[in-house]
């Protein structure tokens, strides 16, 4: 049966970007109300808890320093474990921000709109807690400048020929820039605060971080400019970040490290790692900041999309490793994969590819797309698979090695848990001052794709329902209130 | 513009031309793979690499153009749609493969030594390995995952194709949305595929040698050129005024020239890291594959890969201008290409040991000139634009942010 363009698209059309008849006004009430309304009891009950994450962070950043690492539950052979596991699994977090801020902006992606701003804060926080690591690793931190070259009298000179010095510009770098693409999008917004504060102190304070922004075309101009710059130079450093990391593993000789799929693995699983953390945070914020029209079940299913291919892509690395381990008629390689799957272990083997490899599955179907408890459920255990895929790796491939009497078992120890935890509280106080003190979604870009849609469906109206709220959000999500 | 009526006329004119091309490349097709058969007799290894080497690199190109067209699909994406029955005509060659593949299964214990290893050749060790490999590598699972690789190949490049195709006569979104179902969900089963035949046709040239990347070096290798091809095939229908050419704009050729520019990036950083890693690494079972490409000549092919797959076409695609001119953008795709053989040239022959053969031209001139043909027969009778596509009309009104 024939259809013409117009019926078909009524059929085919994704489901709205924004949810109903909004304009700046209503816009600007959504999105800043959570700033200038007074903090909820439920707020402070979540900060005070990233208060007491931060507190046992510090304590246990004080235990490291003061007595040394060997507080850790580190051994030899196993020299690396949580510190490098927790780095490697928080910069991979932070690889979201920039990827939907600079990639997607490249790819024409609109919906990416609601959505960059947490992501991004999200990434600067993630990579704070990452550099932590690495720096405590050293066991005498405050030697850690010793890492730049500078012209020392003792004549040091970092050792340019390893990995983990490269990690020292990359993370950097990566930091910098992340913060810069990070702040230059809050400027309009900041402008917006500036000029709905109600007292004179709070003008103050955003006028000087709007850095005298006043919206004319020229400074539109400009910034427009700046952005799409950043954004071609921020891809690079996504994909380099995260190389580098899968360096520090795939340039040693180690069994279990050495393979050369490592780069694209990595950066896919990293980028796995951090969509399921933005899902993670946002599926909640949305619902308490009341952010349900600008990120609405549209964006929630696109990144459900893209942690469906990562998720793919990192399941492509498992097989990929585990064939070579058998093809490759290296007895030690096939040893450390038979010891991941049989060894002390196993259990977080386990997990690594149900998580990982087999839930995200569930995605191929749409109603687990749309459902947000069971898709915050999956990111949730997403989050928890990519740890213990970092795990697996660090761990168990340097716990037997190829002396079977330097053999050992590791257990961590309070020392590392409290490192742990004291870091998912330290990131969740940092984000909750975020959403408390800028706006959580990018105002002016809103602005910006409201004015797009509207022109678009005055230009053609016969393509009003693409804009139109053609659902209630509420029954997309299933149960609700 | 009024909301019925269809975009296109129906007195859309259907695709005829081409004529010439088709039987030129017939023609070429067939006499160059008769030299290609009178070279097997003289020099029959050298020879059938040369003519591995051909038959790869086109059917990378068909195999990258089914996974570009895949992916557009799974994306939703709009903007294609004028350019995607010139994608869909690469990917239309696929069968051709099935046939033209027959010389290496047939020949394959002339080029591959892991068919009946020679113990002078191994030693102790490597024969311990290949016994060990055995599993894998044997002919009777060669032949069976070969026929596994074209039955997901043919089978899903004949539903890519053929759905669209149908959706041509009424324009029902039933189509659509089957190509977007078929598009994700065939994709893992192309890249395993992918990967697996490369590990088959390609990386057991060196039975002992492997690694882990190499299925994606092959694939980015082939996507490159399957963009290449595309972005030439879109600029000769603009300069040859036929009526899809009408239809493609500036801003069309510039999403063609940056996914040239972006895959071109990603080629290098694959055959970086796998490069890198190996030399890093340095070990025995690796190292090989770097030592014989560093002999002779072969270490300059290496420096022109880099030089002329990477440096130049990245640093000039970096120019807007160049990838909105449908002249200056084909001119770049057409040096892409002949890189992409080079690549695929230094991945297979240095196993030989031995010198440039001629029938590296006569097997790329008899591929390539069949797969033309071919493509531009099954091109031919049909329309060269997916004319009741729903949303061709974005595509035509595509225009760069």
């Amino acid at each position: 049966m024939a259809q013409t363009a117009l019926e078909a698209r009524a059929e085919l059309d994704p489901r709205p970007l924004m949810i109903g008849e909004q304009d700046d006004g209503s816009l600007n009430k959504s999105i800043l109300d959570f700033v200038w309304a007074k903090p909820s009891k439920g707020w402070w009950a979540l900060f005070l808890l990233g208060m007491a994450g931060t507190g046992l962070l510090t304590m246990a950043i004080s235990v490291t320093i003061g007595k040394g690492i060997g507080m850790w539950g580190n051994n030899i052979p196993v020299a690396w474990a949580y510190g490098i596991v927790n780095f490697v699994w928080w910069i991979g977090i932070g690889h979201a921000g920039t990827l939907i801020s600079a990639i997607l902006l490249l790819f024409q992606q609109k919906w990416r709109t609601s959505i960059n701003r947490f992501a991004e804060a999200m990434t600067l926080f993630a990579v704070m807690q990452a550099g932590l690591f690495p720096i405590l690793h050293l066991g005498r931190p405050w030697y850690a400048y010793w890492l730049f070259p500078y012209p020392a009298t003792y004549h040091l000179w970092p050792q340019f020929k390893s990995p983990l010095m490269w990690d020292v510009f990359a993370v950097s770098t990566y930091f910098i820039s992340s913060f810069l693409f990070w702040y230059l999008g809050l400027i309009p917004d900041l402008a917006s605060l500036r000029d709905s504060s109600s007292t004179r102190l709070k003008r103050r304070v955003y006028g000087v971080f709007a850095l005298g922004w006043r919206g004319s075309a020229r400074h539109w101009h400009h910034y427009k400019i700046a952005y799409l710059l950043l954004a071609g130079l921020c891809t690079p450093l996504v994909v380099s970040v995260h190389t580098i990391v899968s360096w520090d593993f795939a340039v040693a000789i180690l069994p279990g490290w050495h393979t050369t799929i490592f780069p694209p693995y990595f950066v896919a699983g990293a980028v796995f790692s951090g969509f399921a953390m933005v899902i993670t945070l946002m599926v909640p914020a949305r619902k308490v900041m009341g952010l349900k029209n600008v990120i609405t079940a549209r964006h929630l299913e696109a990144m459900c999309k893209v942690i469906l291919v990562t998720s793919m892509i990192v399941g492509y690395g498992y097989a990929m490793e585990h064939f070579f381990a058998w093809y490759s008629g290296n007895e030690y390689e096939a040893h450390v994969f038979k010891n991941r799957a049989v060894g002390q272990f196993k259990y977080v083997y386990f997990m690594m590819w149900t998580c990982n490899v087999i839930i995200p599955q569930l995605f191929w179907f749409r109603w687990f797309r749309s459902n947000i408890y069971v898709m915050w459920i999956i990111s949730v255990l997403i989050n928890v698979g990519m740890w213990t895929e970092r795990f697996v790796i660090v761990v168990t491939s340097l716990q037997q090695d190829y002396l079977p009497s330097s053999w050992a078992d590791y257990h961590p120890t309070w020392v590392d848990w409290s490192l742990f935890t004291g870091t998912l509280g330290f990131f969740g106080m940092l984000f909750l001052l975020f959403l408390k003190f800028v706006p959580a979604v990018a105002l002016s870009e809103v602005k910006e794709l409201r004015h797009e849609l509207e022109h678009a469906r005055r230009e053609h109206p016969e393509h009003a329902h693409e804009n139109q709220p053609v659902m209630d959000l509420s029954e997309m999500e299933g149960a609700k209130p | 513009m009024s909301t019925d009526a269809p975009l296109i006329p129906d007195d859309f004119p259907r695709f005829e031309g081409g004529r010439t091309a088709m039987l030129a490349g017939a023609v070429i097709g067939i006499v160059s793979l008769a030299l290609t058969a009178v070279g097997f007799v003289g020099a029959p290894q050298a020879t059938l690499l040369s003519y591995l080497v051909a038959f790869m690199y086109w059917l990378g190109i068909a195999l990258g153009a089914l996974v570009l067209l895949m992916a557009n699909h799974a994306a939703g994406a709009r903007w294609n749609i004028v350019v995607r029955r010139l994608n869909e005509s690469i990917v239309a060659t696929t069968p051709l493969y099935l046939l033209l593949f027959l010389p290496i299964l047939l020949g394959a214990r002339v080029i591959f030594s892991w068919v009946a290893p020679d113990a002078a050749v191994f030693g102790a060790e490597g024969m311990k390995l290949l016994a060990h490999k055995h599993a894998y590598l044997n002919m009777s699972a060669f032949t069976l995952r070969a026929a596994v690789y074209f039955a997901i190949w043919i089978a899903v490049a004949g539903l890519m194709r053929g759905w669209s195709i149908r959706q041509d006569q009424g324009g029902e979104a039933q189509w659509t949305r089957r190509l977007r179902k078929l598009g994700a969900g065939g994709l893992p089963f192309i890249a395993y595929s992918l990967t697996f035949a490369s590990f088959d046709w390609l990386m057991s040239l060196n039975p002992l040698w492997g690694s882990s990347i190499f299925g994606l070096y092959i694939f980015a290798g082939g996507f490159v050129a399957s963009i290449a091809l595309l972005c030439i095939l879109a600029a000769l229908a603009i300069r040859s005024h036929a009526p899809v050419g009408r239809l493609i704009n500036e801003s069309h050729l510039h999403n063609l020239g940056k996914y040239l520019l972006a895959f071109i990036a990603f080629w290098a950083y694959i055959a970086f890291s796998q490069y890198m890693l190996i030399w890093v690494g340095n070990l025995p079972d690796e190292i090989p594959w770097i030592l014989l490409r560093r002999e002779g000549g072969w270490r300059w092919v290496g420096v022109f890969l880099i030089v002329f797959h990477f440096v130049v076409p990245f640093l000039v695609l970096l120019s807007r201008d160049l990838k909105r001119n449908p002249r200056t953008l084909a001119a770049i795709a057409a040096w892409v290409m002949i890189v992409h053989y080079v690549d695929l040239y230094w991945v297979v022959l240095p196993v030989a040991h031995a010198g440039f053969h001629w029938t590296a031209i006569t097997s790329f001139a008899g591929v390539g000139g069949l797969s033309v043909a071919f493509g531009i027969w099954r091109l031919r009778g049909g329309y060269a634009v997916p004319l009741r596509d729903p949303y061709l009309e974005d595509s035509l009104r595509y225009v760069q942010p």
